[in-house]
């Protein structure tokens, strides 16, 4: 079996090659075809990461050489945290691209700690193409580009159909009967609990985890426009307000679930993105908060099987249905040469990462389904960052030919997105990650504490946040 | 010419003290470079504005005014103090008890010692991912599923504000108390023989001996590790950062994983980190200080 998988790696490893070399003629005009610099590169496979992974990534390099012979490829092992970066980038050691999660570009971007790339946009001709909100995040406000979408997300529910089953939770159809509404999770998590004595919902409160989740629930119970978390006064001035009215019945929300529904997993505190996948794919909950680029996790890394498995809109609130949108970005170490910019873009279009289509980005992204549906992890169209038609249809064209769910347990989350039933809303724009702590304290003590005095709570969680405002920006 | 005379001689004596310097001469650099300056650096940047790490303005005392003044860290100074407390009620006698006892067995002694120590051995962070398995509330979780064996229903542990840091205690108490109880048995094993032999002959039982010659013995060991323990609880950070993150509701919080948070929690704000750093680094001295004054002065009793 790995004698077959390593023969069928060659050969995609050849196919991508000699369809690279087409390519390459494509770029006359638009890249200097002497270009001669070096890049590292970061996320690069690990020796212990599957040999499919390692395959294809050695497969870019291959391309790259024939494509760009002069541009020397450094693998690095990098994966980014906001801690481990800092010093990297001060110190001059960054790798010369990276990825990190939309909610740090801003603030990477403010601090000077990452590349423009500006200009080698313009030269491959696809500044145009970015979808508009992915734009703002990686942009400052000269307009100047720092970053480009890897994939984006939009947060749903993940479900484990066999705990809706045992609760009798289907339609006639084998459909999981899932919670449209706030109000409907607690009674439909209450009856799971009552008839599996399992958690209805994994709810990971732990650090940001619960913050970032508690902004969704708090928008659909009205925290946006003039009642949002934060915004911007006449002064320009930033305010936290986490005690609108809307905010502290959200609040309540969470701490009934705890103690009047009883339908959070038992360790929410203690329990983090990984842990609440984890309790889901295992069968120790029935749903989880959780994004369309994290359906491997419950299934192809926690064994749960596809046919066991689904992704829900997430449920409506008294006064909104929105969901979050959000996703992982490339971004490039502060001391990137022009040059370095032109290569880095290079190597992104032969990932199939930029809005261009040729034979080898198509071969790229079969193979990536293709190891997909072998992993076990559900193949399902992306959201794609990029407002090219050509591009997106192509790219689905590809995933209905590797498909292996049953769409209809994925169709009202990709439904509500085409027909707009489901507003999309962007990370709360400044300071999120502090922002996402402050709320994860309050979470955390009301729901391990029934007296807990929600007002009071987010209070003390606004004037710590306000203070942290003033500091970082208001009084800067 | 003899040693000694060679040694009082002027040359001679620069001779060796340079001989000297140059042995201390690398450890004196790397003192310098990895322990003096980034401590010299940090008691500078406790007193700036900071972006990132690199300082914006010079701000006196603000920094220590505004981590004072949050909630927060008042919590992680009563949390510190309370692992400190749990610790010694907990980590401190426990060392000695093994010690006594393994000192006391007759056959397997060497089995023991490696038994005691093996925990020790294991990574930390090991350690704590398998004691989070024991320590889950779920009902899938080791405790739970032997008190279920004993009819009791599943409990909570970790989210429990009251439970948490002795939680914590234990985990690093069933690490650490095996290194501990080889220091103190290598300490017994230089008290003489003599006064045990002659204390049998006297007809005294195993607690006599215990209570008026070993432990008498080991008193000012104890002390120096005393100190050693708070020293080392007072820096407690990965084991709440990875075991509640801190939490519940900051009732695990540390005065170290504060500062981590300052720094890398996502705020970057190395300033107040710095400022968090030198607070600890100042209650740790003023602890040494107490503990050097009260060893000179039973010293000066004896």
């Amino acid at each position: 079996m790995k004698k077959l998988s390593t023969a069928l790696c060659m050969l995609l490893a050849l196919s991508l090659i000699l369809a690279a070399c087409p390519a390459a003629a494509q770029d006359v005009g638009l890249i200097d075809a002497g270009l001669t610099c070096t890049i590292t590169l970061g996320n690069w496979p690990s020796d212990t990461a599957p040999d499919a992974e390692k395959a294809l990534f050695e497969n870019y390099r291959a391309i790259m050489a024939v494509q760009y012979p002069n541009v020397t490829l450094v693998p690095d092992y990098y994966s980014y945290t906001l801690s481990n970066y800092v010093p990297m980038a001060k110190g001059g050691t960054a790798p010369s691209i990276f990825q990190p999660p939309f909610t740090d570009p801003q603030l990477l971007i403010s601090q000077h700690l990452v590349g423009d790339v500006t200009d080698a946009l313009e030269q491959f001709g696809v500044l145009d193409k970015f979808s508009p909100a992915y734009v703002e995040m990686l942009a400052d406000e000269n307009g100047r580009i720092y970053g480009l979408p890897r994939d984006g997300y939009v947060l749903g529910m993940h479900i484990n159909i066999e705990l809706f089953r045992e609760a009798g939770l289907m339609t006639e159809d084998g459909l999981p009967m899932y919670p449209k509404t706030l109000q409907e999770l607690a009674e439909y998590g209450q009856i799971i609990r009552e008839k599996t004595g399992k958690a209805g919902l994994v709810f990971p409160a732990s650090e940001a985890y619960g913050g970032w989740l508690f902004t969704n629930i708090a928008w659909n119970f009205g925290c946006v426009g003039e009642n949002a978390l934060e915004y911007q006064d006449e002064d320009g001035r930033w305010v936290c307000n986490f005690t609108s009215p809307q905010c502290i019945a959200a609040m309540e929300y969470i701490r009934d679930l705890r103690w009047k529904y009883d339908i959070l997993n038992a360790d929410a505190t203690t329990t983090d993105w990984a842990g609440a996948h984890s309790l889901l794919g295992t069968g120790e909950a029935a749903m989880n908060f959780a994004a369309d680029d994290s359906v491997d996790q419950p299934t192809a890394n926690k064994g749960l099987p596809v046919e066991d498995f689904a992704l829900v809109p997430f449920p409506a609130g008294e006064a909104g249905r929105y969901a979050l949108a959000g996703g992982t970005c490339y971004m490039f170490s502060p001391d990137i040469t022009p040059d370095q910019a032109i290569a880095l873009m290079a190597y992104l279009k032969v990932l199939g990462k930029l809005p261009f289509l040729d034979e080898s980005i198509i071969a790229g992204m079969r193979a990536d389904y293709a190891a997909k549906r072998d992993r076990g992890a559900p193949v399902l169209p992306a959201i794609s960052a990029w407002t090219d038609a050509d591009y997106n249809a192509a790219k689905q064209a590809i995933v209905e030919e590797f498909s292996n769910v049953d769409m209809r347990l994925y169709s009202d989350f990709f439904g509500s997105l085409d027909d707009g039933s489901i507003t999309l809303k962007s990370e709360e724009p400044v300071f999120a990650q502090q922002l996402y702590r402050e709320l994860t304290a309050v979470i955390q003590r009301v729901i391990t504490r029934e007296g807990a005095d929600v007002t009071k709570a987010l209070q003390k969680a606004q004037d710590s946040f306000q203070e942290y405002l003033d500091d970082e920006i208001n009084d800067y | 010419m003899s040693r000694a005379e060679r040694a009082v001689r002027p040359g001679g004596r620069t001779v060796e003290h340079l001989k000297s310097w140059l042995i201390m001469l690398p450890g004196l650099v790397l003192m310098a470079f990895f322990v003096w300056e980034p401590l010299f650096e940090s008691v500078r940047m406790s007193l700036y504005k900071t972006r990132n790490v690199e300082l914006v303005r010079f701000i006196g005392l603000d920094n220590f005014v505004s981590v004072t003044g949050k909630d927060d860290f008042l919590q992680a100074l009563v949390n510190t103090f309370s692992y400190t407390f749990w610790s010694l009620l907990i980590g401190f006698g426990l060392p000695v008890l093994l010690s006594l006892l393994i000192g006391e067995t007759t056959r397997g002694k060497s089995f023991f010692r490696t038994a005691v120590y093996l925990p020790n051995m294991l990574p930390g962070l090991a350690v704590i991912i398998l004691w989070s398995a024991f320590f889950s509330g779920e009902k899938s979780g080791v405790l739970n599923i032997l008190l279920s064996r004993l009819g009791i229903p599943a409990q909570t542990y970790l989210t429990r504000a009251d439970w948490v840091i002795p939680i914590l205690i234990i985990i690093a108490t069933w690490k650490g108390a095996g290194s501990t109880a080889l220091i103190y048995m290598a300490g017994m094993a230089g008290i003489s023989p003599e006064l045990y032999e002659a204390a049998t002959i006297d007809g005294a039982t195993v607690r006599q001996r215990i209570f008026h010659i070993t432990l008498p013995a080991i008193r000012k060991l104890a002390g120096t590790l005393l100190i050693l323990q708070i020293i080392s609880v007072f820096q407690i950070m990965y084991e709440p950062m990875v075991l509640t993150k801190g939490g519940p509701d900051n009732a695990s919080l540390s005065l170290m994983q504060l500062m981590w948070q300052y720094a890398f929690g996502g705020s970057m704000n190395y300033g107040k980190a710095s400022a968090v750093a030198v607070i600890v680094t100042l209650i740790l001295l003023a602890m040494t200080a107490v503990y050097s004054w009260l060893n000179r002065r039973e010293s000066d009793w004896d």
